[in-house]
């Protein structure tokens, strides 16, 4: 097989294989929906085959990415003087615009999840001062478990993602200045922490946890991809883990988005969508080109002064 | 240890059997030789790297910190008096959550939406099987025939404002029975809007309070 159908060929296999998986969790999270919990209660039905097919289809879908990502192949890193490791390269590219209109997509799904957040955060502070007033003259009055700042707080953070991705999106159209390409997914990184957050304080008295675990593992498989996205432009970067982190995001995000859809909160679906498409657009990119990283050429060895240079990229 | 540690590592990053091309570890990249102006760029990358590694050290530990305190253990402030004098409101408890089932006797925080959205922290009078009998005009609550020896209550209980409630019941497969400490101020097992209580909505079991730190004690 020559080179570039190679590249083709694993392309997909990641990209068709993630989305074959995040399609079979969501399809099961679904089934589970309706037949693993009592119509009553909602409380889990012991046993059911519903939550163990899922269980064991999100297991096995870990570990077979795992294997693949061992088994990924890599060419030689790129290498520049005063950079030790330069895989951030695979993603800047200017012939390619599946990768960028991707993560721009992304990023405007993130910033629409603000408004949605910061209307339920601002309901909610004012809700808790209201209580906070009646508590105050008769203790009895109990206040709510929220005072809505974390929620308010993860709209901030919807909208650090969004800056952050867009960076993401234009360094995959333009070569990007060395070493600064990957740090803005350290944004929607450490939104995610905010949000990971928010979620965890607004389940934390429910105990199915099947109502919250697809969410809160979906939200820490992005945060992983998004740090290892970042961590591309250092010393420190791991293109095979980002690859099983980035299918693994696929598979959580998609059995965590029909939670988010049975529940009607459509800024947990908007940041789902905008942590896939993420996802997706790494697993475009990441695979071939890890394979064949792009070289550069006629790369200039820095001046006296100069914190950072433009150099020009080809790929393969 | 350490080494076999690394060894992990670069394997996970390179892989098992690459090519002499790539199985470099950073710090084994070949020197090359540089100007002094060099040194300025590498400085730059190296206080970069640093940045990164402490950021995502620190979304490591919330991911762990979350995912512990899901899955494993979680932290309950407790609101109210119904435990006392065994629980303070304000206290903070430790919850073991890990495959817990319930036993008599334990400290257990469950969720009974019936009742409230948020969770309320009972201790279990009994499990399933058992039959509780609660006798008001002597304030003696007892499980299969037997009283028990409650050396935790606050006070001698009364009859609550609702009446008896459910005060002799025996408990269906699968739920228990649950009281508050404090008798005459605890919303539990005896009120029907919380009644027996299936043993899927309990959170865990309490196994030490940690803060304040003069409350601190095993439960």
């Amino acid at each position: 097989m020559n080179p570039i159908n190679k590249s083709v060929s694993g392309r997909f296999s990641w990209l068709l294989f993630a989305l074959a998986a995040a399609f079979v969790s969501a399809a099961l999270r679904r089934w589970q929906l309706g037949s693993a919990f009592e119509r009553d209660t909602g409380l889990p039905i012991r046993g059911a085959q519903a939550s163990v097919i899922l269980t064991c289809v999100l297991v096995m879908a870990a570990a077979w990415f795992m294997i693949l990502a061992v088994q990924q192949s890599l060419g030689k890193h790129p290498v520049e003087p005063g950079q030790a490791r330069r895989w951030d390269l695979v993603f800047l590219d200017a012939g390619d615009p599946v990768y960028p209109i991707l993560v721009v997509l992304a990023a405007f799904l993130a910033l629409a999840a603000a408004p949605f957040l910061l209307r339920t955060g601002i309901g909610q502070w004012l809700a808790y001062r209201e209580l906070a007033a009646a508590h105050a003259k008769d203790a009895s009055v109990q206040l709510p478990s929220s005072n809505g700042a974390l929620t308010i707080a993860t709209a901030v953070g919807s909208l650090l993602s969004f800056l952050g991705l867009l960076q993401m999106g234009r360094d995959g159209l333009h070569a990007g200045r060395r070493g600064k390409g990957g740090f803005s997914a350290t944004l929607p990184g450490i939104a995610g922490c905010i949000w990971l957050m928010e979620s965890f304080r607004g389940h934390a008295a429910n105990p199915v946890q099947w109502d919250y675990a697809p969410l809160l593992l979906a939200i820490v498989c992005g945060m992983v991809l998004y740090m290892d996205f970042a961590g591309m432009s250092t010393s420190a970067s791991r293109p095979r883990r980002l690859l099983w982190v980035a299918a693994m995001t696929l598979v959580m995000s998609g059995a965590a988005l029909v939670s988010a859809l049975a529940e009607g909160s459509v800024a947990d679906v908007l940041l789902l969508l905008a942590q896939g498409l993420t996802a997706a657009a790494v697993l475009w990119r990441l695979p071939p080109k890890l394979e064949h990283p792009p070289t550069m050429k006629g790369t200039p060895i820095p001046q006296s002064g100069e914190a950072s240079i433009q150099e020009d990229t080809t790929d393969e | 240890m350490e080494n076999w540690e690394s060894e992990v590592e670069r394997n996970w990053e390179e892989g098992p059997s690459l090519g002499s091309e790539s199985g470099r570890a950073p710090e084994e990249t070949p020197a090359q030789p540089e100007p002094g102006s060099g040194a300025k760029a590498r400085r730059d990358a190296s206080d970069g790297r640093d940045l990164y590694l402490n950021i995502r050290v620190l979304v490591g530990m919330m991911s762990a910190f979350v995912l512990t305190f899901t899955f494993v253990a979680r932290i309950i402030v407790v609101s109210g008096p119904s435990m006392e004098n065994t629980l303070q409101g304000g206290d903070l408890m430790l919850v073991w959550s890990l495959g817990y089932t319930p036993k008599q006797g334990d400290i257990v925080v469950l969720t009974q939406e019936s009742y409230q959205e948020d969770s309320i922290v009972k201790r279990v009078i009994a499990v399933e099987g058992q039959t509780v009998d609660i006798d008001y005009s002597s304030g003696v609550v007892s499980v299969d025939g037997s009283p028990l020896k409650e050396e935790y209550i606050k006070e001698r209980m009364l009859l609550p404002s609702y009446g008896e409630g459910i005060n002799h019941v025996t408990v269906p497969e699968g739920c228990i029975f649950v009281m508050g400490d404090n008798r005459n101020h605890s919303a539990d097992s005896r009120y029907p809007d919380i009644g027996i209580v299936d043993v899927r909505c309990v959170i865990g079991h309490g196994i030490a309070v940690m803060f304040p730190f003069h409350h601190w004690k095993g439960l």
